[in-house]
């Protein structure tokens, strides 16, 4: 038994020695437990930010009292207005704001028609266009703007029957009438009689509504709501279309990590020596290093997305010109934060786990795994100074959008600024660095 | 052809190597001995321009050797301490890739691998990957891949370590017949063994310095004593240790003791002393003494402590 703890205590010793063991064993899970946690947990907020574009053509109150509910909903960042190219704000039309969703500017639009409401007729009628880009995104958007709308019914229904039994039985015999029936509405059901006959819209709010309630169907078939895909109806398997570049992205990180780090064991087994001593110099190694990654770097993506294209039916060719350029500009990106990680690494084991550390976070944070809009502000922050996000976000405009080069210019200009930033640091590093001593 | 001037190179916390200045003759086979940490390796790094030194130069046939001098390159072959091989490679990929470096045209490096292979008997063994081979083997694929572009300096850095003495024999033979060929070699270790049986001139290296440096006859020239005497360890030599310190400085090897006479030290006096204590003559043995026991007298230290 003795030798066991001895065993057992020189295991702790040991472990608590590899700094990067311990680093895999309690940060990486750490962070990414915030992650989860700021997500699904409960800790945060629930989806913000989620970009709305919002026509109302009616004048009726109860558009009215949409349009400002919409407003005071975090999770919304509501648009009424959209830039011309001449940096003129124009209020949306109805086709504009069509346009304004297939674009990508927003994940979603509601129109309030000028029938939105109407006096003779117990309903409601709203348009809805949407992007299902973000699979998961969007059933959330979706359920927020139907439960948004169900909300307003009572008051419709109440508005309207008090104007339907006046319309009928005369003003005066009409008004008896209404009073009666609140008043046995109030004997039963304990329900203030002012509330039913002079009906206030800021009575009612969505989140008074249970969608759990049985009312819920029976609303379904009084209030239309009118949705329309924009994009991605002609798609075959828009799942795969949706995720392959996220996680084509994480496993090229993952892979580049591997083969920068590489230069530890070449450095270990004295082959960087031998290079050195040939007549090759440290900057030959470093632009061979950058040059096979980058060039491993495509091939993989490339390979990742043509077996997408075979299991899947992601269709890849009909914009392969900008899905090539993207495809490209990641890996340049991938590739720099591979080196970066390599150079500020002083062994292969603290390379790896730096990478996994930070190809972890990025993923999540990024939208690897679940849409940004899903985090709380600040996280949605930095996700924006991720590869992992303009990535994404590029081969979802080639892809899912099927975006020209003029769309991808900007998705194109981050990721390779960002691979010029981090290769200009990691040659740096490099230089100060004991990798070739 | 090596001229090594006033060379000083620091690390952080040690002096490597302190205004060390030296010559190498063409076809010189020269040994550079001292104990593990003494700025053998350093001087190789310098020598084959791995790093720059932080004072002083390093010649080769006129033409200074720093980290930027790509070209001067090619006359040296280095010969590192570690296996630098790709494992996964064959013994054949991995001389392809280090001739390329010195741009061999194709026909000559096929050529050349070929006959290297052939020179340290790995021929039939080229299309295997080296991660199979045995630490002898590695040590010699090690050494043929400094050769490709045929150098006309050779810089071996202890390039026995971890061989067994079959090996070391095939390795030392062929360093020998490629020095007769003409190859200047520059060869460090700490074995004694392996700079007296090699090396035409010596020099002993100890914390940066180099501390003497001629033939192996000169060298030993500067020790008090023209030589030593073995007894060979066993219960009765070793309780008698007594009788021959009495006569001299005695070291105590792994399978015998090594005396070193006294000044005034007679033959008929040990011989004397040891028939009284029933130690038999076969036990003794009279030696010529090794640069161990130079380096003994010059630092007071042993070339392994």
């Amino acid at each position: 038994m003795k030798q066991v703890y001895r065993l057992f205590k020189s295991s702790y010793r040991i472990f608590w020695n590899d700094k990067v063991s311990v680093a895999l064993t309690f940060i990486v899970p750490l962070v990414l437990m915030s992650i989860f946690g700021a997500v699904f947990g409960g800790s945060g907020s629930g989806p913000q930010g989620i970009g709305l574009a919002v026509l109302n053509q009616s004048s009726s109150p109860i558009a009215k009292h949409i349009e400002s509910s919409l407003d005071t909903m975090k999770v919304f960042r509501i648009i009424k207005s959209f830039q011309t190219d001449s940096g003129k704000t124009i209020l949306f039309d109805t086709l504009s704001i069509q346009d304004y969703v297939r674009n990508g500017k927003a994940s979603a639009a509601l129109v309030l028609p000028p029938d939105t409401y109407a006096d003779t007729s117990a309903g409601l009628y709203v348009k809805f266009y949407y992007d299902p880009k973000n699979d998961i995104e969007m059933q959330t958007v979706k359920g927020l703007i139907q439960q948004l709308v169900f909300s307003q019914f009572p008051s419709v229904m109440t508005q309207s029957m008090l104007q339907q039994a006046e319309h009928y039985l005369g003003k005066q015999s009409g008004r008896i009438f209404n009073r009666s029936m609140a008043s046995l509405v109030h004997t039963y059901f304990k329900i203030d009689t002012n509330r039913l006959l002079h009906p206030s819209l800021s009575n009612f709010s969505f989140k008074s509504m249970d969608s759990s309630q049985g009312s819920t169907n029976f609303l379904k078939n009084i209030v239309r709501m009118e949705s329309q895909q924009l994009i991605g109806k002609e798609m075959k398997n828009p799942w795969a279309t949706r995720s392959v570049g996220g996680w084509g992205i994480m496993f090229l990180m993952f892979t580049l990590t591997a083969t920068s780090s590489s230069l530890f064991d070449e450095r270990r087994s004295g082959v960087l020596m031998r290079l050195l001593t040939s007549p090759v110099s440290r900057t030959h190694i470093l632009w061979n290093k950058y040059l096979f990654n980058l060039s491993l770097g495509i091939i993989q993506l490339l390979f990742m997305f043509l077996f997408g294209w075979v299991m899947f039916q992601v269709d890849i060719f009909s914009n392969f010109f900008n899905l090539l350029l993207i495809i490209i500009a990641a890996s340049v990106a991938c590739t720099a934060l591979g080196m970066l990680i390599a150079a500020f690494s002083q062994t292969r084991q603290q390379a790896n786990g730096l990478g996994t550390l930070l190809i972890l976070s990025m993923s999540a944070i990024g939208g690897a795994w679940f849409p940004t809009s899903f985090m709380p502000s600040t996280i949605q922050f930095f996700s924006k100074l991720t590869v992992v996000y303009w990535s994404i976000e590029g081969f979802m405009e080639v892809l899912w959008r099927g975006a020209g080069f003029v769309a991808i210019i900007p998705h194109l200009a981050v990721l390779f600024g960002i691979g010029a930033i981090f290769n200009i640091i990691s040659v740096r590093q490099f230089r100060k660095g004991h990798i070739f001593d | 052809m090596i001229n090594i001037q006033q060379v000083t190179k620091k690390y952080p916390t040690v002096t490597a190597l302190d205004a060390v200045s030296l010559e190498v003759s063409q076809q010189e086979f020269f040994g550079l001995l001292g104990p593990n940490g003494a700025g053998k390796t350093t001087l190789m790094n310098l020598l084959v321009g791995y790093m720059n030194p932080d004072s002083g130069t390093i010649s080769i046939d006129g033409e200074r050797i720093t980290q930027d001098t790509r070209e001067t390159r090619k006359k040296i072959g280095f010969v590192p301490q570690s296996l630098a091989l790709y494992d996964e490679l064959t013994a054949q990929e991995n001389l392809e890739i280090f001739g390329q470096m010195f741009d061999i045209p194709k026909k000559f490096l096929k050529e050349r691998i070929q006959n290297q292979l052939q020179a340290v008997e790995l021929y039939e063994r080229r299309k295997n990957k080296v991660k199979t081979f045995s630490g002898g083997m590695k040590r010699r694929l090690n050494l043929i891949a400094s050769l490709l572009h045929e150098p006309k300096v050779l810089l071996c850095d202890e390039p026995t370590t971890g061989v067994d003495p079959q090996s070391r024999n095939a390795i030392f033979d062929f360093l020998t017949t490629l020095n007769k060929q003409g190859t200047t070699i520059i060869y460090t270790t700490h074995y004694m063994e392996e700079a007296e049986r090699l090396c035409s001139r010596i020099g002993i290296i100890d914390h940066g310095k180099i501390i003497a440096l001629g033939s192996l006859d000169t060298l030993l020239e500067k020790l008090a004593y023209d030589e030593t005497i073995a007894i060979i360890k066993n219960p009765l030599t070793m309780k008698n240790r007594a009788v021959f310190e009495r006569l001299g400085t005695l070291l105590e090897e792994d399978d015998h003791y090594e005396l070193k006479p006294a000044a005034g030290f007679l033959l008929s006096e040990f011989f004397a002393g040891i028939e009284k204590n029933g130690i038999k003559y076969s036990w003794v043995e009279l030696r010529r003494p090794t640069l161990e026991a130079l380096f003994l007298q010059l630092t007071g230290r042993r070339l392994r402590d």
